[in-house]
């Protein structure tokens, strides 16, 4: 699903964030990204909504090539990831329903498509009842909620989240990686950037760590690993 | 592109155009003003156009006899000029006409003429018409060179004027124009870029959700293209008005003025306008989309 064959990047200052990671996502992995700040995490899980480029090497997302992608191609590309962040980045004039419906609109799904997804989404979620709210009137762990509903809503083959916990304290944090849990059961691969010990070590997925750039760790049932 | 959503578009265009109602009117009156100048401009420059151009197939050559030609003589100059190229008609005025003329313009100084005497200094003369103006001064010259001819006169000179005062007209016009319509642009895309500088966010999660970017383009577009069209219709219709007035002020007291009738010339007018307005409203958000859309 997602394959990365010597990849760095370099920014234009010269920082090195990532330096030839070789490593393949099967579909259906449920992988965390870790590792101390600054050691590219965030640089690895944003070069796979291309939000980045690869300065070196292959980065192949969904069969796509994505350091060739035109940017016209790369709204295809991401409409078939689900993106998760730590800030939610849910549009405060919209209700709970629109945010939702809002990733159906853009790429003009029919309005009877659109009322079945996004009711079957926030069930999922659990949050059906809260559909006309606006996301100020709901607490951090249910504005996750709608957030993680709106990038599952157009049914992706990779959720890709950013410290989707960083916000929430550990009981809430359950409460969203339960979710993700489920979406992951139904075939969805997961990437997940995170900072998150007690979930991580709890939860006993794909461990990949980066470090100073590279990767330092790579297990199958793994650990957290730091003292943070 | 499906109806739904280009229902979706205009309506994100109108909300916004609303919540940046201060911005919205201040670029809606800039396009105004400058369309509404532009308007004026093109009336004016067609209005004298079309007065030179008026005076112009009215101009006619004077043909001016030498005295002592037989009548054969004279119906021979006459037969000639006739058979000149893109000549179209040609009066014979005798020297008695011609005083009789003269007597008129004079009006109530005709007095003057009492020192003549019986003499009449008139000459025989023609008036020759051409069918272009562009033929006048070859037929004129040419008349010239025909036997028993003393001159050949011509108006020529108040059309060249006149055509002068159109070309300053419509070069000071142009720059003016110029001007304005760069005003309107910078107003315009600055109100989409605060319309986008207030939606980024938004344009954000639209960019990771995956629309693509003219789905995220075309609300600015629309948005930038309403105000465009908004101001020129409010010049247009300033215009409509004004030049009603004139027309009515003009025929009352100035009979003789060759106005432009007001249709269907202002409602071409309005079509430049609307179009201009609607055109520089597209290039302006354009212009802002370029810089902010690299989300």
């Amino acid at each position: 699903m997602i394959h990365l064959d010597g990849v760095s990047k370099i920014y234009d200052n010269g920082c090195v964030a990532l330096s030839d990671i070789t490593v393949d996502i099967p579909k259906g992995d449920f992988v965390f990204v870790v590792g101390p700040s600054g050691a590219g995490k965030s640089t690895f899980i944003k070069m796979i909504f291309r939000e980045e480029l690869p300065t070196k090497g292959k980065l192949i997302v969904n069969g796509r090539n994505v350091g060739e992608l035109e940017p016209s191609e790369v709204p295809y590309l991401r409409r078939n990831l689900g993106i998760v962040f730590q800030d939610y980045r849910l549009l405060p004039n919209k209700t709970v329903y629109e945010n939702v419906a809002f990733a159906m609109q853009v790429i003009e799904s029919s309005r009877r498509e659109i009322q079945k997804r996004v009711s079957h989404v926030l069930d999922l979620v659990g949050l059906r009842h809260k559909a006309k709210n606006f996301p100020g009137e709901l607490s951090g762990g249910e504005q996750q909620r709608i957030a993680i509903a709106r990038a599952i809503v157009n049914n992706p083959v990779v959720v890709i989240a950013d410290e989707p916990t960083g916000n929430l304290d550990p009981e809430t944090s359950w409460e969203i990686m339960k979710i993700f849990e489920r979406i992951n059961k139904d075939g969805t691969t997961i990437v997940m950037a995170t900072h998150d010990k007690t979930v991580v070590d709890a939860m006993k997925k794909r461990v990949i760590a980066i470090e100073k750039s590279r990767i330092a760790r790579d297990q199958v049932k793994g650990v957290y690993g730091y003292e943070d | 592109m499906k109806i739904r959503t280009m229902e979706y578009f205009v309506r994100e265009a109108v909300s916004s155009l609303r919540r940046n109602g201060l911005m919205s009117f201040a670029s809606v009156s800039t396009v105004a003003l400058s369309l509404l100048i532009l308007g004026m401009f093109l009336v004016m420059v067609l209005n004298l156009n079309n007065m030179a151009s008026t005076l112009e197939s009215q101009v006619q050559i004077s043909v001016y006899l030498q005295d002592g030609l037989s009548e054969h003589e004279m119906r021979e100059v006459g037969t000639r000029i006739t058979k000149l190229p893109g000549v179209v008609q040609v009066n014979f005025i005798d020297k008695e006409e011609a005083m009789k003329r003269f007597k008129q313009r004079l009006g109530e100084q005709q007095s003057l003429l009492n020192a003549l005497g019986e003499a009449n200094p008139l000459p025989n003369a023609f008036e020759v018409k051409v069918d272009r103006t562009d033929r006048v001064k070859p037929v004129a010259q040419a008349i010239t060179q025909l036997k028993g001819v003393e001159n050949a006169k011509f108006g020529q000179e108040v059309v060249e004027q006149l055509f002068a005062l159109t070309r300053m007209v419509r070069i000071f016009g142009l720059v003016i124009i110029l001007f304005l319509a760069l005003a309107a642009l910078f107003i315009i895309s600055n109100t989409i870029r605060i319309t986008v500088f207030a939606r980024r966010k938004e344009i954000g999660i639209m960019k990771y959700v995956g629309a693509t970017n003219w789905f995220i383009r075309w609300p600015f577009l629309l948005e930038g293209m309403m105000l465009g069209f908004g101001g020129a219709l409010v010049a247009v219709l300033c215009l409509n008005e004004t030049y009603g007035v004139l027309i009515h002020q003009v025929y009352e007291s100035l009979a003789f003025l060759p106005l432009i009738p007001q249709y269907p010339f202002i409602t071409n007018i309005s079509v430049v306008l609307l179009v201009t307005g609607t055109v520089i409203g597209a290039l302006g958000s354009t212009i802002s989309l370029r810089r902010f859309m690299k989300v």
